[in-house]
């Protein structure tokens, strides 16, 4: 499958003969860090390969448009309960840096003693199945082609089904998972005994699939009452599940620490998070970390969000990390929405281009608080561990309630998660192993009969799925009704139709986000912000966050509602964007006739980025056809322009406005037109404003012969300008 | 304050370890991790639970569905310590058929009573 730059994913593609579908690799792949890596004018010492395809920064114009990739892997968590949806996020995500992609399943899932078959619908989720997992897959192979950098597929080997999804994911290529044991008894409440026994056989499966495998420690954090007092467990929780691991068989570049700086501003977060950070990756040396986000504080405020994001990101960055998770702005407010899950993996990507290097510049103090404090957690830990041994063991200390207290261990708030050894789900399911007991197939844990001899177990059966893939058992669907050929019948129709409709998460789900500042008290503006939202004609306009500027003064508001309509592409009124000339056809032109053109950025402005992208032969600038520029710098009144217009004998003027202030851009354009008529140089000259509130609508209202916004490029300036001066001369 | 409850006496109960150094710390932190995981691992090198051998199953070619039916039935008989794999490809074996075979006889009912136990 291949997909084509200009068309959505061709989602009929996607699911067409998913049952000949087998993954082209299998395992995990990490980003080759490149060091000295000259990217545009830098050397940059963090860096992995570009991309072949990619959204750059939004600042990249500034600097060549280079789109430098860190050398971490980047994550982003997608499920909006409809996979087909989400394989269009993944695309974006991928584009704006992502290679990990985590796909949270259905609600309920961990319950589920047996796999799902087919694609049903999911909430908070989507159900994952072998169906489901192929198609991702496919669609992942295809976006890893368009972006060139292998993207990792990632899900949870949890619950009560936790070996069967482990053979389910190594069998279709699944590159990455959660799975641990503790996760099932804590969060879960599914039985200790089947929780451990299921894990050390999945946990075997997964390490001979080369997947990369993800603890579940990092929920604490968002379970305890005080998240940063959990820390000393934390350690035991990590540590319980990377002993476990390799006692399965994993090794310790297999198994990733899934961790989390607890705490977020207003508290002393760098104070709190640090030490911990430097002394989870002393006891840990030799494993792999995944640094998250935090969850635990977001509310309704993206922007607050991301701040936490980006020191987050920073303490992982001064201490280290093999993967740099990362938390959608939304979360606490909605299931992510498309192009939050963008903006999410943009916080990491761009903090980690600003830090490019710096542990060459800064290091951790190697004595004083912050030492004191690492070894001070460490010993707390080392105190928890005594006490489980005391206890008892492991069962024995989860039933007298250990874990998950909000206490700073050794304090004890009697809070904790308790949970008895013959309880929970599946309690007592699991059984002895007879003497006779065997299973003859590969990656199979513990004692059993065919694995005493020589050759592979599953030779007793000729092979087993891992070694002959052509016996894997393929279902469709189960469900006649709940699939996903179903749920696309209408979207198909619709792009089909050449209908367009706003969309945050699905399909035509025709949400919209206004924001709105209210003057009033916080109850008044509310009230009054939800009906205008009404008159804007968004129904079931809800408040999805509300930020108080003063009580009475005023308070800004976010609201979501549908706008329950389909345009027509056919009829949109698309200003035809003219295709700018060849380069050699602008030059041929250009460089005989020595046209002078005359520049500045007007007003009280002194912003010369965008100019110099117009004008500077170094971007790409109109410069290198010929053209001789004046650029008159920043802040220059439109006088200075006209003058500089009778001392050159220029034929054009460029001007640059970025400030929009009351509209001082028109003003200025206004004041050029004018003053050009009444210095009786108007008919010789082309007047051009540039900036990104221009348009070419706007500035020939405001008397300019062209405008140009966003994007344009010196090629475009020049096309306009040859066109019209070889119009003129050829009359 | 419940018998749960406890303040925090980090000073005093620290005392036998100020005096390791981070090296040593460290190597405690692992024996006693490693004393803590040995009885689960030693309890799942020798116990079987469904999801195992449903997984087993579908590692020797069953689909979910009919991996689901025979472990459901084998739990019924009380013979999933055995290894339900294990008794199919032994009834494979006696009937000289392929496991898939022999599952699927399984599945519609017949030669439960041949099962080698």
């Amino acid at each position: 499958m291949k997909l084509k730059l200009e068309e959505t994913l061709d989602l009929r593609e996607v699911l067409r003969d998913l049952d000949r579908y087998r993954p082209r690799s299998k395992g995990w792949s990490w980003r080759e860090k490149i060091p000295e890596h000259q990217v545009g004018p830098f050397v940059l010492k963090d860096t992995s390969r570009d991309l072949k395809r990619s959204v750059p920064l939004l600042a990249a114009p500034a600097f060549g448009n280079i789109d430098p990739q860190c050398d971490r892997v980047i994550t982003t968590e997608i499920a909006s309960g409809h996979f087909e949806d989400d394989l269009r996020r993944m695309r974006m995500a991928a584009w704006h840096g992502a290679d990990h992609i985590m796909v949270i399943r259905t609600t309920g899932q961990s319950h589920f003693d047996g796999l799902i078959e087919g694609t049903p619908e999911g909430v908070g989720g989507v159900p994952i199945t072998r169906k489901q997992i192929r198609a991702t897959r496919k669609a992942l192979d295809a976006i890893e082609d368009e972006v060139g950098r292998p993207i990792n597929f990632h899900s949870y080997v949890s619950g009560l089904a936790g070996p069967e999804i482990a053979v389910l994911f190594v069998e279709e290529g699944v590159n990455g998972c959660h799975q641990d044991p503790q996760y099932n008894v804590l969060y879960r409440d599914i039985n200790m005994h089947r929780s451990f026994v299921d894990a050390a056989e999945a946990k075997r499966v997964l390490a001979d699939g080369g997947l990369l495998q993800l603890d579940g420690a990092h929920n604490a954090n968002a379970t305890a009452k005080e998240a940063w007092k959990v820390t000393p467990e934390l350690f035991v929780q990590h540590a319980i599940n990377c002993a476990y691991s390799r006692a399965a068989g994993m090794p310790a570049d297999l198994i990733a620490l899934s961790t989390v700086p607890p705490t977020a501003p207003p508290a002393p977060k760098l104070r709190l998070d640090l030490p911990y950070a430097v002394a989870l990756r002393e006891v840990f040396a030799g494993y792999r970390f995944r640094a998250q986000q935090n969850t635990r504080y977001m509310e309704a405020d993206t922007r607050e969000a991301t701040i936490t994001h980006v020191l987050d990101t920073l303490i992982s960055r001064l201490t280290s990390a093999d993967i740099q998770s990362t938390i959608t702005p939304d979360e606490g407010r909605n299931i992510p929405w498309h192009y939050n899950n963008v903006a999410g993996v943009n916080t990491a990507r761009q903090t980690l281009m600003g830090l490019d290097g710096i542990t060459e510049l800064v290091e951790l103090k190697r004595d004083g608080v912050l030492r004191e404090q690492v070894r001070e957690l460490k010993e707390r830990a080392v105190l928890f561990l005594e006490e489980i041994l005391e206890k008892g063991g492991y069962y024995a200390a989860v039933a007298a309630g250990q874990f998950v207290d909000s206490g700073y261990y050794p304090e004890r708030k009697g809070d904790g998660i308790v949970r008895a050894a013959g309880k929970g789900d599946g309690a007592g399911s699991v059984v002895a192993r007879e003497a006779d007991y065997g299973a003859p197939v590969c990656s199979h844990f513990g004692t059993n009969r065919y694995a005493d001899g020589n050759g592979k177990p599953c030779d007793a059966i000729g092979g087993c799925t891992l070694c002959d893939p052509a016996k894997i058992q393929y279902i469709d669907e189960l469900d006649s009704e709940d699939r996903v050929e179903k749920r696309l019948k209408t979207p198909l129709a619709e792009r089909e139709a050449g209908l367009l409709r706003p969309e945050v998460e699905k399909h035509g789900d025709g949400i919209v986000c206004v924001t709105l500042f209210v003057p009033g008290t916080a109850a008044v503006a509310e009230a009054a912000a939800l009906e205008m939202a009404g008159h804007m004609g968004l129904q079931q306009p809800e408040v999805i966050s509300r930020r108080l500027m003063h009580p009475a003064e005023g308070s800004a508001f976010e609201i979501k509602g549908v706008l329950d309509m389909a345009l027509r592409i056919d009829q949109l009124p698309l200003t035809a964007r003219e295709v700018p000339l060849p380069d050699a056809e602008i030059e041929t032109w250009v460089r005989p006739r020595a046209i002078q053109v005359v520049a500045a950025t007007v007003g009280e402005d002194e912003h010369s980025v965008g100019l110099h992208e117009i004008l500077d032969i170094k971007h790409g600038g109109i410069e290198k056809y010929g053209f001789h520029c004046h650029d008159l710098g920043t802040s220059v009144p439109v006088e200075r322009l006209l003058d500089s217009v009778e001392a050159t004998g220029a034929r054009a003027v460029l001007i640059s406005t970025i400030v929009t202030h009351g509209g001082v851009h028109e003003g200025h354009m206004q004041r050029l037109d004018a003053l050009a008529r009444e210095r009786g140089v108007r008919e010789r000259l082309l007047l051009v404003a540039g900036g990104p509130q221009v348009t070419d609508e706007l500035a020939q209202q405001c008397g300019m012969d062209a405008g140009f916004g966003r994007g344009t490029t010196g090629r475009d300036v020049a096309s306009f300008l040859v066109r019209t001066l070889r119009d003129r001369e050829t009359g | 304050m419940s018998s749960l409850e406890r303040p925090d006496d980090f000073e005093v109960r620290r005392a036998h370890l100020r005096g390791l150094s981070d090296e040593e710390l460290h190597a405690r932190f692992w024996t006693l991790v490693e004393a803590i995981v040995e009885p689960l691992v030693e309890e799942a090198r020798t116990h079987t639970s469904p999801s195992i051998e449903r997984s087993v199953l579908l590692r020797m070619g069953f689909s979910s569905v009919e991996a689901k039916t025979l472990v459901d039935q084998m739990k019924g008989r009380s013979v999933l310590g055995h290894g339900p794999g294990s008794l199919v490809l032994k009834l494979a074996q006696r009937r000289g058929v392929t496991v898939r075979e022999a599952g699927l006889e399984l599945l519609a009912g017949r030669g439960w009573e041949e099962l080698a136990l």
